[in-house]
């Protein structure tokens, strides 16, 4: 019983294409519709990044499930007892394993210059003129004090598209501060200052979440925040009470 | 063993062992402890703030020795420090010779019992492991769900974690790195017998410390358990530490026999080049588990060290730094998952060259991929940091080597579908859990190549994306070569087949469990929900109750293939001694194999993947 001889491979060609096809447009589709809305250039350009990694590995995913179809299609056995030795006993074929390894090195360079550019984007922070907010986390709420002025407050306001520094720090254990519609986070430590760049592109309220477990209420550590207008913010800013 | 007897004619063998099993271990545990908690109480400084911590550790130390000394872990090295070594009487005893199922419950030396007592082992830690997560699921079903206590919760998560890296660890190294790898290389035995039942009887004691942990107020901070939130953890972080430290001591001697094993006991013939795949695969992650594991024995006893003579290696307040302890961690933590990962992919090429009557395709890119995975993964580990704000300009370089990660990966699903390719697959029970393998492990690898991205890291990282992205690795890889290794290997343990339809059944509701709750979970994290979470906002609902429901799935999977398991072993099909018609070593001896495998070493002339086919 030959089930093994050479069946065309025009099927899995066309199986590879269109699951390619499918692939690319979930790529296109899922990140943004997904993933919270963007606020801020970071987050922008971390919603592209999965679109342009998800069209990368398409064909690749593509290609082991059209290969595995095919395979499930032609290659199986369909008799009793052991089957027959196959009739290909191929046990190298240089060319497919240097071009196997070709092709996943041009992946990995193509993801890394990609990855290493938005990382340099990402890390940005060369305004003159920053707003810079002091985060303090502990268990379980997040405080914000503005510097250069007496506020401190448990919700954050921040201006539209003014750049803002995040000096970060917790008063107990490690807290994770993260921002879902900025595509920013970093730990808040104990003993240690971090750091986070951003700059607010839309008016609206934000989410910061906990990502750091940090105890009994780590779910509870939530809070939101607001991006206004930079009147707005002057306004809120003044109506604060001033510590002492 | 009656020639031998005539040569020492004072006694059978044994000695004491014949006095000695699991139930004796563990009384003896418990008196030890018991002992050491007792003399702690009373001479140590009351006043002291760690003085509970150091009871605590007294206590694990106290059940280890204790239970090592009830099992007879100890007698070796007491009879040859007190110039009594063994006789060949007590060699063939300690082997569990004509001792029929009770020698299952000894310190028996025998590799092939050994072998059975991990599978039993697994079982263990995946079952508890298992109803950990449904009880964490069952919480998660709803939002504002209090179906468990939250401080309860918070240790199951932490728990859960740990068990199931443990039943991973040796999910496919225990078992078959033990039952298989002797024969495969045709030896007698393991190279250091006695080492080989100690490693084994070693992490029964680990486990026994870290259920203790449930017991003792839990662990409600999380597996990596870092400081400083490990320090507001009661005793039951000593508890975990100490599991930790045993658990290291049983993985090295286990490593340590493999590597010996293969080195030394490969019969003539058994060159490199003709050692089964898997042999390879085994001794790689055995490399690689003795690099890592000190790591986490170090990470540990430090941690120990804080909690109870008050030093301050990892707290930052008293001059220390919890980074310190994160690099030592993950230093160990990726490595690991690798250890876990490479044997499992071993005993997948060996089933598909077997399974589609062909050689493993490119044997040396099979090598030259495990190689390279071990490898690069002890510099990568940065990678679960990117989001600490350490170091952050060795972000690009960590980006660097964890990206490359995938070139070797690759190179597993060029020798997998290179092997299947043409073949003639035969589609019994580990074939179709391989073919699950290949489809879940893409998805694995993909999203990880999302998280290697650092801007992309910097929104999903501690998200449920992240949990999702582990579990496909875990559970939908290497649980599924795990099960397609156990079916391989099974008739030759039991002398049965495992059986196809309940086997079938287990797989389905397994694999579309898998694609259900852990697809929605990555739903649930790019939505922006966190890790760890013991309740969640409305807006996670939906994936939720999917994520819950696919957990169930996946269990009722699991007891049907525990059921599966427990019948066919019992009055299952017989399946001869080499059902899938295989070369190599070890389906060519009878089943059950007889006590020390070979009468007469057989010489070997060419690799076991010939089937007889052109070339
Ligand atoms: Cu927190």
């Amino acid at each position: 019983m030959a089930t093994n001889k050479k069946h065309s491979l025009t099927g899995f060609y066309w199986l590879w294409f269109a699951l390619t096809v499918v692939g690319v447009i979930i790529s296109i589709w899922a990140p943004a519709y997904l993933m919270p809305q963007s606020m801020s250039s970071n987050m922008n350009l971390t919603i592209l990044t999965m679109v342009v990694f998800s069209v990368a590995a398409a064909p690749v995913a593509a290609g082991v499930y059209a290969a595995t179809a095919y395979l499930l299609r032609h290659n199986i056995y369909r008799g009793n007892s052991v089957p027959p030795a196959a009739e290909v006993q191929t046990r190298e074929n240089a060319r497919l394993t240097i071009g196997w390894v070709l092709a996943s090195t041009l992946l990995t360079v193509f993801l890394l210059i990609w990855g290493l550019g938005a990382l340099t984007v990402d890390n940005g922070g060369n305004e003159s003129n920053p707003l810079v907010v002091n985060v303090t986390g502990q268990q379980w709420l997040w405080s914000f004090s503005y510097a250069g002025t007496h506020v401190e407050s448990n919700t954050l306001v921040l201006p539209l598209d003014r750049e803002v520094v995040f000096h970060i720090t917790s008063k107990d254990v490690t807290h994770g501060f993260w921002i879902a519609q900025m595509g920013i986070q970093v730990d808040a430590n104990a003993g240690a200052i971090t750091e986070l760049h951003t700059t607010p592109n839309k008016l609206g309220t934000f989410d910061i979440r906990c990502t750091q477990f940090c105890g009994l209420n780590h779910a509870f550590m939530v809070t939101q925040g607001q991006v206004m207008t930079t009147q707005g913010f002057d306004n809120w800013l003044a109506a604060q009470p001033q510590r002492a | 063993m009656t020639t031998t007897l005539q040569h020492a004619p004072t006694k059978a063998g044994g000695g004491l062992a014949r006095r000695q099993n699991f139930l004796t271990a563990l009384i003896s545990g418990v008196v030890f402890a018991w002992l050491a908690w007792y003399i702690g109480r009373h001479t140590l400084d009351t006043t002291t703030r760690s003085f509970s911590d150091q009871v605590a550790v007294l206590t694990a130390c106290g059940w280890t020795v204790g239970f090592w000394f009830g099992i007879g872990a100890l007698n070796g090295p007491g009879r040859w420090l007190t110039g009594r070594d063994h006789t060949r009487a007590d060699d063939l005893y300690y082997a569990g010779e004509n001792q029929g199922r009770a020698r299952y419950w000894k310190y028996c030396t025998d590799h092939k019992v050994v072998g059975v007592q991990y599978i039993i082992m697994t079982m263990v830690l995946l079952g508890t492991g298992g109803i950990l997560a449904m009880a964490i699921r069952t919480q998660l079903l709803t939002p504002g769900n209090h179906f468990v206590d939250q401080q309860v919760y918070n240790g199951f998560i932490a728990v859960h974690g740990m068990l199931m890296i443990l039943a991973l660890i040796v999910a496919v190294a225990g078992p078959w790195a033990n039952f298989v790898v002797p024969i495969m290389i045709g030896a007698h035995d393991m190279a250091f017998p006695r080492l080989n039942a100690l490693s084994l009887w070693t992490l029964v004691a680990a486990a026994g410390l870290l259920l203790t942990t449930l017991a003792v107020g839990s662990l409600p901070v999380g597996w990596v358990v870092l400081a400083p939130i490990s320090n507001q953890a009661g005793v039951g972080m000593d508890f975990f530490a100490m599991a930790i430290i045993v658990f290291t001591v049983s993985t090295t001697v286990a490593g340590i026999n493999t590597i010996a094993t293969v080195m030394t006991l490969r019969t003539k013939g058994m060159t490199l080049s003709r050692l089964p795949i898997f042999v390879w695969g085994s001794v790689i992650a055995a490399a690689l588990g003795l690099y890592a594991f000190p790591y986490f024995l170090t990470v540990e006893a430090i941690q120990i060290l804080d909690r109870t003579v008050s030093t301050s290696f990892f707290v930052a307040t008293g001059g220390g730094a919890g980074w310190l302890q994160a690099n030592l961690f993950w230093l160990m933590g990726h490595p690991e998952v690798y250890v876990i990962l490479i044997p499992a992919v071993a005993a997948l090429f060996e089933i598909a060259a077997v399974m589609s009557r062909k050689p493993v395709f490119s044997y040396r890119t099979a090598i030259a991929g495990m190689t390279g995975l071990a490898g690069l993964s002890i510099l990568v580990w940065a990678h679960h940091m990117f989001t600490t704000g350490w170091a952050p300009t060795l972000g690009g370089p960590f980006m660097l080597t964890t990206e490359l990660i995938s070139i070797p990966t690759g190179l597993f699903f060029l020798v997998l579908l290179g092997t299947l390719w043409r073949g003639n697959i035969w589609m019994k029970l580990p074939t179709l859990w391989l073919f699950g393998f290949v489809f879940n492990f893409i998805i694995a690898g993909i999203t990880g190549i999302y998280l290697s991205d650092i801007p992309i890291d910097n929104q999903l990282h501690g998200t449920m994306f992240v949990t999702a992205h582990f579990h496909y690795v875990f559970v939908g890889s290497v649980l599924f070569g795990a099960i397609a290794a156990l079916a391989f290997w099974f008739p030759k343990v039991s002398g049965r087949y495992l059986d196809e339809t309940q086997g079938k059944i287990s797989f389905w509701l397994v694999f579309i469990g898998v694609q259900v709750t852990f697809l929605a979970m990555f739903t649930s994290g790019l939505r922006g929900m966190p890790r760890r979470y013991s309740s969640y906002s409305m807006i996670f609902e939906h994936t939720n109750f999917v994520t819950t429901m696919g957990a169930y799935m996946i269990m009722a999977g699991m007891l049907v293939l525990l059921g599966a398991v427990i019948s066919s072993w019992r009055k299952g099909e017989p399946s001869g001694p080499n059902p899938w018609q295989a070369n190599s070593l070890e389906w060519l001896v009878p089943t059950p194999p007889p006590l020390e495998n070979f009468d007469v070493l057989p010489t070997i002339k060419e690799d076991p993947y010939n089937f007889g086919g052109k070339r």
